[in-house]
């Protein structure tokens, strides 16, 4: 059979061209922009995204220009950290912004399990430690998925809850040994909760109540 | 960052998944990115990115393609039409038909056959690029191609005349 131009019509039509995601793209323009930066204290070899510090770092900055809504400014975000804006708040920010972003990109999850055991060992080896992953189903959270995510510096955990029709995403990472309090937002019509447990830092983000999300910490973490 | 859409296509008809194609395209950014002020030629560039995306599908993914994990998302939200093997489409839903059955027959090809077919055919690479690409001889090349198109005639031979293929 020789070339066709039918065959080759047909063959795209099939396997249309998939334009990249324009989160990827960001984190790309990102990347390339600042290639000088990450090209001496990157790994030769990279495995996953989070075990290498340089990707980690660019990650965060395009997390941080896409947190801000506003292409390159994020310059102006890292300026005013400098400055000394709460740590708390611009963390707030930035966390209603990732779940806000989770339901919009249609990047709510990685892993699509309601099998706790599935969604956590999904985790392996892209997170440097390990998340709790506990599926609630029988107190009226059921577990939907999970993705990495990257806030505020960390590299997270994002576990994705129903309560209802909402949807709570439950950012965890590990907790600082100082880091004993329980932070309690509302922030653009988003309830947020802080808390630690288990050596973990965990921050929920709902457009559910501020009761569904104390009603899910003592479910999730008993005791704490 | 040129030649982006390329990679990720490449990626996410390589992994057949979107997540998945993400983070290989992220991988091979992140290799890509140290030599990118170092290529000259903007055909090369593509050329070299695309072979660094496959090497990342393959190093990245092999071993969970082997689970036989088939997410195919263009898959799932489309109806998969059944139709009499002697039936002639030419109407717009007889289109439809012949895209479905195209797509479960390339998705069927040996993996070389496929990754060959689709450079060639989806991103209209020369047969030396493949040659690049795939770290193929090019007589490897053109045959792996034309195994792959009969392949196809024999799945499709029944859906549609043999002469749209050829």
């Amino acid at each position: 059979m020789s070339e066709s131009p039918d065959f080759r019509r047909a063959m795209r039509d099939a396997f249309p061209e998939r334009p990249a995601p324009e989160q990827l793209r960001a984190w790309a323009q990102n990347v390339a922009r600042t290639g000088g930066d990450t090209r001496h204290s990157e790994p030769e070899r990279v495995r996953t995204i989070s075990r290498s510090a340089g990707a980690r770092r660019v990650l965060q900055a395009a997390a941080l220009v896409l947190a801000l809504g506003a292409g390159w400014g994020g310059h102006a975000l890292a300026i005013g950290l400098a400055r000394g804006t709460s740590a708390d708040d611009a963390m707030v920010g930035e966390l209603v912004d990732s779940h806000v972003r989770s339901l919009l990109a249609d990047h709510l999850m990685d892993v699509k399990s309601t099998d706790q055991h599935t969604v956590k060992p999904w985790f392996i080896g892209k997170a440097d430690f390990a998340p709790q992953v506990t599926d609630l189903a029988s107190d009226g959270f059921p577990l939907l998925g999970g993705r990495i995510e990257y806030v505020a510096g960390h590299s997270a955990a994002a576990l994705v809850f129903g309560r209802r029709k909402h949807v709570i995403n439950v950012y965890e990472w590990p907790a600082s040994s100082a880091d004993q309090r329980v932070v309690r937002e509302q922030r653009s019509g988003y309830s947020l909760l802080h808390w630690t447990a288990n050596g973990l830092s965990f921050w929920a983000v709902t457009d559910a109540t501020p009761a569904d999300l104390d009603a899910f910490r003592s479910a999730y973490t008993p005791g704490h | 960052m040129p030649h982006l859409d390329a990679a990720y296509t490449l990626a996410f008809y390589l992994v057949r998944d979107a997540a998945d194609a993400e983070d290989v395209v992220q991988e091979a950014v992140l290799r890509a990115v140290r030599y990118l002020s170092t290529l000259r030629s903007d055909a090369s560039a593509r050329t070299w990115l695309l072979a660094i995306v496959r090497r990342e599908c393959y190093s990245a993914y092999r071993a969970r393609r082997a689970r036989a994990e088939h997410t195919l998302e263009r898959g799932d939200d489309e109806e998969r039409q059944i139709v009499d093997p002697g039936e002639r489409p030419d109407d717009a839903a007889g289109r439809s038909v012949l895209r479905s059955h195209l797509i479960a027959a390339v998705d069927a090809l040996p993996e070389r056959l496929r990754e060959t077919l689709i450079l060639r055919e989806i991103q209209d690479c020369s047969y030396e690029e493949i040659a690049t690409i795939t770290e193929a001889p090019l007589g490897t090349v053109m045959s792996r191609l034309s195994r792959a198109r009969a392949k196809l005639a024999d799945e499709l031979g029944g859906v549609l005349d043999i002469e749209e293929l050829s």
